[in-house]
């Protein structure tokens, strides 16, 4: 039987804004741009979400519904900086740390009763020494699965801890709105309540191969997840655990389409820079890289090209990347959505090349060098120069790139 | 137009230029052969647009003209029919009817107008020993790179001077050179992309040239290379676009090389390979105190370990190689003995031919495998 710790920071960027500027407590904060802005809310505080505004909401529609409201650009360096001190304190009580965002982390403290005693302890001394060390408040779901501490976490919020004892699992999630399942969406939610199902305790009372001819392994997992097991995707496998990653990609999707070249051009770089700086990062070298495309009607492209020698070098991918992206645009055509992803992925490159050798170690060592940078002074601080026209605004949910988890973008 | 050809005669050729005729039916006259009767003989040309071969052989010709028919078709039947003359006589619906014994087929043509005009090879041509050129190719062929999107390495480079021939060819982790002196005449230094697809013919038509003096002439033109052998042309369109500069690749020296048995250290490497990964055909060579050690493992499934004596008291050496471009090496040399030259896991690994009876160039280099 796992404990697992699944340890959420209340309205983390809400509380890192008021760390700054203290006069913010108990007002209604929003983080994510200015009230007039295009774009989403990043962040509320807990007297904002009181009046119906949540993350992902524009900011216009927040701005309707609460107009006095206090609202931030925010600080995204800020957040990463909190999120290591975070995860340095977490790291106190258990090596086994995987941060699944900036401001949630899941941890193992399978067999560390004798350190750290019974769970309920555990989690009062983690709680005291976040706040002394970050001043912050978390939330702390404790269970056998990593995703009933993130259910339990969600219900202790804010500033809680939730121990659901092993066997009781299923009776704690009966009674929850399926939508609590991690996974599960406004479609899937839909799709439950065609068939009268609420509740999870009202899934839980379907069998699996019913679900399975219903949702395919989705429903599979469904059945799992409303016992309490982790089940599907990210779920599977353990907390820190060395799975390699099949693939690595990155998308992003323009604020307005766009059918400017130099702009998905500039796009296309920063995004496979992103993924050529995480290919490094877990000492992969690809073989195949994916382009994907969507434009203003939702049709979506995708291309794919095999290299002949994989790598993890910006360079080459940007070179593949760039001819796919040649041939696949019409020139004028407007683009919503810029995707690029690799696969075929190798721990080691393998075969080392006889012609272009001495481009791709000089590139090595530049890489290496400008990793090194980014790792001390932070993810921005070099960048190719091609991609910095981008408009790609920093996805502050990410988990940043330093801390162990569960590999965002990965799948 | 009406001839009569002998079966043997007329398979042997249609054989040869099964390779050359256009499988995939886009340009449907390309699946056919063209069919010249003139005189005292029967002329057959086959190409598809890149390669062409056309042969000569004799026939009794009753009335000269022109046709085109299908050459699978025509072989498949041919070959089959008993070893006697052959009457084929074309209609003007472009009809073919053969004739044999009791036999009697009709198969339908087309006109050879559609058929595309090959170019003429042009009139100064160098002399190039026949089994030198073949000797080449097979020193070369196999590091050929397969990849379309590469296709300046698709083929090998053919440079004629100063009397000698020299065929490169690299598929950007090894590279095969090969050189022999004295066996072209005089000619201006040329350079040019020799297709794969070519050196694959050559070696067929080469194969029943026997003989130690045999010639075959051999000329280029802006687009094409031609080779003739007595009654037979191969043409061939050159790839376009720069060769790698080998010579930049070219190791200048190493800091080591040993001596190896050729057969010994292939089929060491030949068993040791049944325990590399499938995918990399990954070996590592350790050399050290007068041992080389063969190693291969495959994580959980297999493993397997061999060493051979040698003449080595340098530093302790480990690279990992490709074992398959090793035994494609190893295939390709006549010599009993080869040299192995080295200097670290990073650098690229070099096998020659060893001995002093080694009468022309032959280097093979390697890049090697992380590990």
């Amino acid at each position: 039987m796992r404990t697992i710790f699944h340890v959420d920071m209340d309205a983390f960027f809400v509380s890192v804004e008021e760390l700054l500027d203290p006069s913010l407590k108990g007002k209604p904060v929003v983080v994510g741009g200015q009230a007039g802005e295009r774009g989403v809310v990043s962040a509320a505080s807990y007297a904002a979400r009181k009046f119906g505004i949540h993350s992902a909401l524009p900011l216009r529609t927040a701005a309707k519904l609460c107009p006095h409201a206090i609202f931030l650009d925010g600080h995204p360096k800020l957040y990463r900086e909190y999120s290591h001190r975070v995860h340095e304190v977490l790291m106190e009580f258990s090596p086994l740390v995987e941060m699944a965002s900036v401001d949630e982390a899941y941890m193992d403290l399978t067999g560390t009763e004798r350190l750290h005693g019974p769970p309920l302890k555990a989690a009062h001394a983690l709680h005291e020494r976040m706040k002394s060390k970050t001043g912050l408040n978390c939330s702390v779901g404790i269970a056998s699965s990593k995703m009933v501490a993130k259910v339990s976490s969600d219900q202790a919020k804010p500033n809680g801890v939730l121990w659901i004892q092993p066997g009781l699992e299923a009776d704690f999630l009966a009674p929850l709105d399926v939508r609590r399942i991690p996974g599960v969406g406004k479609v899937t939610e839909r799709h439950l309540a065609e068939l009268g199902i609420k509740k999870v305790g009202d899934l839980a009372r379907l069998d699996a191969p019913f679900l399975m001819r219903r949702f395919g392994q989705w429903g599979l997992a469904l059945a799992g997840k409303a016992r309490g097991a982790d089940a599907g995707a990210w779920f599977d496998g353990g907390i820190g655990g060395e799975d390699d990653p099949k693939s690595v990609s990155h998308e992003h999707t323009f604020s307005e389409d766009t059918s400017d070249a130099a702009r998905l051009d500039a796009t296309l770089v920063h995004l496979t820079e992103k993924v050529a700086r995480r290919l490094r990062e877990y000492s992969l070298h690809a073989r195949t890289v994916h382009l994907k495309l969507r434009n203003s009607a939702f049709e979506t492209l995708t291309r794919s090209h095999t290299l002949h020698q994989p790598t993890q070098v910006d360079q080459e991918l940007i070179e593949a990347a760039r001819a796919m992206f040649k041939a696949a645009w019409v020139a004028g055509r407007k683009v919503r959505l810029i995707g690029m992803g690799v696969s075929g992925l190798d721990t080691d490159a393998g075969q080392m090349g006889l012609l272009d050798s001495p481009r791709h170690e000089r590139a090595m060592k530049a890489l290496e060098a400008a990793d090194k940078l980014r790792k001390k002074f932070g993810e921005k601080t070099v960048a190719l120069a091609a991609g910095m026209a981008a408009d790609a605004p920093e996805r502050v949910h990410e988990n940043p790139a330093g801390l162990p988890g569960k590999r965002k973008g990965v799948d | 137009m009406e001839f009569t050809v002998s079966k043997a005669d007329l398979v042997r050729e249609l054989n040869l230029s099964q390779g050359v005729v256009e499988k995939k039916a886009t340009i449907p006259i390309l699946s056919n052969i063209l069919v010249e009767a003139s005189e005292d003989r029967l002329t057959l040309t086959a190409t598809d647009l890149e390669l062409g071969i056309r042969s000569v052989m004799p026939a009794k010709v009753r009335t000269a003209g022109t046709g085109t028919i299908p050459a699978k078709r025509l072989l498949d039947y041919v070959r089959l029919l008993p070893e006697s003359e052959i009457n084929i006589k074309f209609s003007d619906t472009h009809w073919a009817s053969l004739t044999c014994g009791r036999s009697r087929s009709r198969i339908a043509g087309m006109s050879r107008e559609s058929y595309p005009e090959l170019p003429e090879m042009p009139a100064t041509t160098v002399e190039v020993s026949l089994s030198a050129l073949t000797s080449l190719v097979q020193k070369t062929i196999f590091s050929i790179s397969n990849e379309d999107s590469r296709f300046t390495l698709n083929g090998a480079l053919l440079q004629v001077a100063e009397g000698g021939m020299t065929m490169v060819s690299t598929d950007g982790h090894r590279l095969a050179l090969a050189h022999q002196g004295g066996c072209a005449g005089d000619a201006a230094p040329s350079k040019a992309l020799l297709p794969k697809k070519a050196m694959v013919e050559l070696l067929k038509i080469s194969a029943e040239a026997g003989g130690e003096d045999v010639k075959i002439e051999y000329a280029a033109d802006d687009n094409h290379l031609f080779f003739r052998l007595g009654d037979r042309l191969l043409m061939s369109r050159k790839l376009t676009g720069n060769f790698p500069d080998y010579e930049r690749v070219l190791p200048r020296s190493h800091a080591h090389v040993i001596t190896l048995n050729r057969e010994e250290f292939r089929s060491t490497i030949e068993r040791v390979a049944q325990f590399a990964d499938e995918r990399t055909r990954a070996i590592k060579v350790r050399l050290a105190d007068n041992e080389a050690k063969i190693h291969s493992s495959l994580s959980e499934t297999g493993e397997s370990e061999e060493s051979l004596g040698i003449e080595y008291v340098g530093p302790t050496v480990e690279i990992g190689f490709n074992a398959q471009y090793l035994l494609e090496f190893l295939r390709a040399v006549p010599e009993a003995e080869i040299g192995f030259h080295f200097k670290d896991g990073q650098s690229a690994g070099e096998l020659r031919p060893a001995g002093d009876a080694v009468a022309y160039e032959y280097r093979y280099v390697v890049m090697p495998m992380r590990i």
